[in-house]
């Protein structure tokens, strides 16, 4: 039996890809009109997660009412069936999931205008359907669409990417083999700038090949913010449409 | 869902009144709209998802291991999820029951049957992503779609495996459709002395008590049981409502079952 | 073709969203070194702008809403559209709660009971607030407050409780405070309440219209209406403009003027300003009546679905058209809902071309 090469003599992955390519994004918005006050789907390769904004709206607790600013909350539901092998117990209390919902919370907290909707609170709920590698970034790009299609004032998009590091080779946009095979990197961008919102290091990564490593992250956090630019302007041209007939 | 007195006076007069007058004017056996989306997970071996015209939407995702039937008890396990509502609220823990009991009684064991040895046993997990009236009935239309959608493995062990030390094998790439006959639950609401059929949350609210109905194979069958829909207007439930429940249910579910097949 | 019992919609291979996912490559995606060049030219008038994205450089123009700046430039913080209103620049998102506006009729449910106020959950960011000497107290409208009001207010609206009024003016923050202090608003009987997306409720003069058939419609701005059997009130204030032709044959006043038609006289308001505008109790409502009712529901349930904005002559438009289905019920279906939108529609250009 051919072990699997992570990356092959040829520059091949497993998947057949470059280092330099990213997974296919699908994306669409608006998907829960009627559950939530934006939404969004999205697909990053094998990655599916729903992700719903309930807000600005009167927050649910006295206690939780900040008079300055708006709050946010994220709440990440990583699903028993998301991965090939089906979970052995929920993962709603995991120490893991909680520290992704407050990095989530850090990461959108400043790009967002939270002052704009004092006295409120805004809700992010999120599905992981399936996963298979790059979650942290596939929700960040997630809640960003989410957000926006809420109407929620931002500074610019947030799009999020991963990249692990083989040997001296960056691979972009890593899935679950990949993942476990190397050290990775999850990174939060801002617009077309190189200004990063998030970076997550948790594995050991050699310090002269982090500029490397960032560089084609930034890269591939661009090309995103692209497509999913892309996707917002059909909608917002369809919806325009619709409105003025 | 919040209604003024007011609201509740003219609605639960006007589903008492014969015939019930719905708010959105259907019979008392008509279903609102619904859309079914099946085969999206592909490491799942079904997945279904079924959205209401109120915004309910539920996603079911049917995964299987292999298990050895001396070892393992039950073959078909049901975990549901609700967002909003805490795992251990009643109406999760309540809906969790009802669906671990109904699917481990009818479900036919022989159709998961692999070997002597083995079996295959199923994962039913449900997600509810938001639900406005009583969510039992969608979450039975979906884990139906889901099931009937299944494909597992293909064996191409031998049956006979009882000294065998081994795991069965499969077929690397041909799957085979789980064939298995999937109970529907109906929940009708009591207003007065009427029946009504997929209550909406409004109706739910006035509703004097909620019945659950169960269909399988051809008939109805057991649990047949009342259900609380709200706290406000509860009133004793007389058996003739239960009689026309069944009734309706007899009625309506091969024609349910129509619409859902084809 | 006898009523389905149930509509079955199925999509298989895939959670094809309204929208489609519709991939333009199947494969991953390549990392283009030709991205296209950034248009240095400002955004026009009602192009889409997405967050970040340059709206303008040149600092003589006033940020309105959905904007934000960094030195002289200005730059889009929402999706949507651009709007230059006189020295005025903003973004308007293509989605977004109601935001309250001074003199919007509007429709609120109360969701607390407070300390001399209500707390009226109106579809924006914020509850609104009704203060208890805005609103008006039985025994007469000039009465002044005392302190058993406060310990009453239960008695005058509750949780749950719906009524109309008008945004008397806006916090600091955005939110509205409202009042209730003219006979045609307070707590509201006698109907249903449906709600639409507040965008397609245009702002006019009017937001109550009596309808053909005696019933009346409340348009609230937020997108929270309210249908009622038409009540002497309604009848006195007449503003119906309906041309249908059922209009004449099922409404019931006659369009002629009479002086004094339209005022209110002393001893009404005494009576309206009794314990009688707080009562939980409806009239008496006839089966035809609520079928009306229903039916009206869906019609605007189903303009709804169509994102065509809601007026009184369109759902009157549209109530003519569903008279085709018999059976009100036939109306939740999309098709049937999609058919009916068409048909305002088009009857709509038709009429502009005659």
């Amino acid at each position: 039996m051919s072990r699997l090469e992570i990356y092959s003599p040829e520059g091949l992955r497993v998947d057949g890809r470059r280092w330099n390519e990213l997974r296919r994004l699908d994306c669409s918005i608006n998907t829960h009109a009627n559950a939530s006050d934006g939404s969004s789907y999205l697909e990053q390769g094998n990655n599916k997660i729903i992700t719903l904004v309930n807000g600005p709206q009167e927050p649910k607790l006295r206690s939780q009412t900040n008079v300055n600013k708006a709050t946010l909350s994220v709440a990440v539901n990583i699903t028993r069936f998301s991965k090939v092998e089906r979970s052995k117990s929920s993962h709603r209390n995991e120490r893991r999931v909680l520290e992704m919902q407050t990095a989530l919370v850090r990461t959108f907290e400043k790009n967002l205008l939270l002052h704009l909707y004092p006295r409120t609170q805004i809700d992010i709920q999120i599905h992981v359907l399936q996963q298979d590698g790059g979650l942290m970034g596939s929700l960040i790009n997630g809640i960003t669409l989410a957000l926006i299609d809420a109407g929620i004032a931002m500074y610019d998009y947030i799009s999020g990417v991963s990249i692990g590091l083989y040997d001296t080779t960056p691979l972009l946009d890593l899935n679950t083999v990949e993942e476990s095979a190397m050290s990775s990197v999850t990174l939060g961008v801002m617009g077309k700038t190189e200004k990063l919102s998030l970076l997550l290091v948790e594995d050991k990564i050699p310090l002269d090949r982090m500029e490397s490593v960032l560089a084609i992250g930034i890269a591939g956090a661009h090309r995103i913010r692209e497509l999913m630019d892309k996707e917002l302007r059909k909608h917002g041209e369809r919806r325009f449409a619709n409105i003025s007939s | 869902m919040v209604l003024s007195i007011t609201e509740k006076l003219y609605l639960h007069e006007s589903l008492a009144s014969k015939p019930p007058a719905r708010p959105d004017g259907r019979n008392a056996d008509q279903f609102r709209p619904i859309e079914i989306f099946t085969d999206f997970l592909p490491t799942s071996n079904g997945s279904s998802k079924i959205v209401a015209s109120d915004g309910t939407e539920c996603i079911v995702s049917i995964k299987c291991k292999v298990v050895d039937r001396a070892v393992e008890e039950e073959l078909v396990v049901v975990d549901v999820d609700i967002a909003g509502h805490r795992d251990d609220s009643t109406l999760v823990q309540g809906i969790a029951s009802i669906l671990n009991r109904l699917l481990v009684s009818q479900m036919d064991q022989m159709s998961l049957r692999l070997t002597k040895k083995y079996s295959f046993k199923l994962f039913i997990d449900v997600l509810v992503l938001s639900s406005y009236s009583h969510p039992l009935t969608l979450i039975s239309l979906a884990i139906y779609s889901a099931l009937n959608s299944t494909q597992l493995p293909t064996l191409i062990s031998s049956d006979d495996d009882l000294d065998v030390a081994e795991l069965p094998t499969f077929h690397d790439y041909d799957m085979s459709k789980l064939n298995v006959k999937v109970p529907l639950l109906f929940t009708l609401a009591i207003c007065g002395k009427n029946v009504i059929v997929d209550p909406a949350a409004s109706e739910s609210d006035v509703a004097n008590n909620g019945v659950l109905v169960t269909w399988n194979d051809g008939k109805v069958v057991a649990p047949v049981r009342t259900l609380g829909l709200n706290e406000d207007y509860v009133r004793g439930i007389c058996p003739q409502s239960l009689v026309d429940s069944i009734r309706m249910v007899e009625e309506l579910a091969p024609k349910i079952l129509k619409a859902l097949d084809n | 073709m006898s009523t389905d019992v149930l509509s079955v919609r199925k999509r298989q291979e895939g959670l094809q969203f309204v929208n489609g996912l519709e991939s333009d490559s199947d494969s991953d995606v390549e990392m283009s070194n030709d991205e296209k060049t950034e248009s240095t030219r400002e955004a026009q008038d009602g192009t889409i702008v997405t967050p970040g994205e340059l709206v303008t450089d040149d600092p003589v123009w006033m940020r309105g809403h959905g904007t934000y700046f960094l030195e002289n430039q200005t730059y889009a913080s929402v999706a949507g559209t651009v709007s230059r209103v006189n020295r005025l620049l903003s973004v308007i998102p293509l989605r977004g709660r109601y935001a309250p506006e001074t003199g919007d009729h509007v429709i609120g449910r109360i969701a607390e009971v407070g300390n001399r106020r209500w707390k009226v959950d109106i579809g924006a960011k914020q509850h609104a607030v009704l203060m208890l000497g805005s609103v008006n107290l039985p025994g007469g409208v000039l009465r002044r407050k005392s302190e058993s009001d406060e310990l009453q207010m239960r008695s005058f609206l509750k949780e749950g409780d719906l009524l109309n009024a008008e945004v008397q003016s806006l916090f600091q923050d955005g939110s509205a405070s409202l009042h209730t202090r003219s006979l045609k608003y307070g707590k509201l009987r006698n109907g249903v309440f449906l709600q639409v997306p507040s965008p397609l409720v245009v702002r006019s003069k009017n937001h109550t219209h009596n309808l053909p058939g005696n019933v009346t419609i409340i348009l609230g701005v937020n997108g929270f209406i309210w249908l009622r059997k038409t009540s002497e009130v309604d009848t006195a204030n007449n503003t119906s403009t309906v041309m249908g032709k059922n209009a004449a044959a099922l409404s019931g006043s006659k369009g002629d003027y009479k002086p004094g038609t339209n005022s209110v006289s002393i001893t009404r308001l005494e009576e309206e300003s009794s314990w009688e505008i707080y009562s939980d109790k409806n009239d008496h409502i006839s089966d035809s009546m609520k079928k009306t009712i229903t039916r009206y529901s869906n019609v605007i349930k189903a303009l709804a679905h169509c994102e065509i904005g809601i007026t009184e002559a369109r759902v009157v438009a549209a109530y003519e058209a569903s008279m085709a289905y018999s059976h009100a019920g036939s109306l939740i279906d999309k098709d049937n809902m999609e058919a009916i939108g068409q048909d305002v529609i088009n009857a709509e250009k038709m009429r502009g071309n005659a």
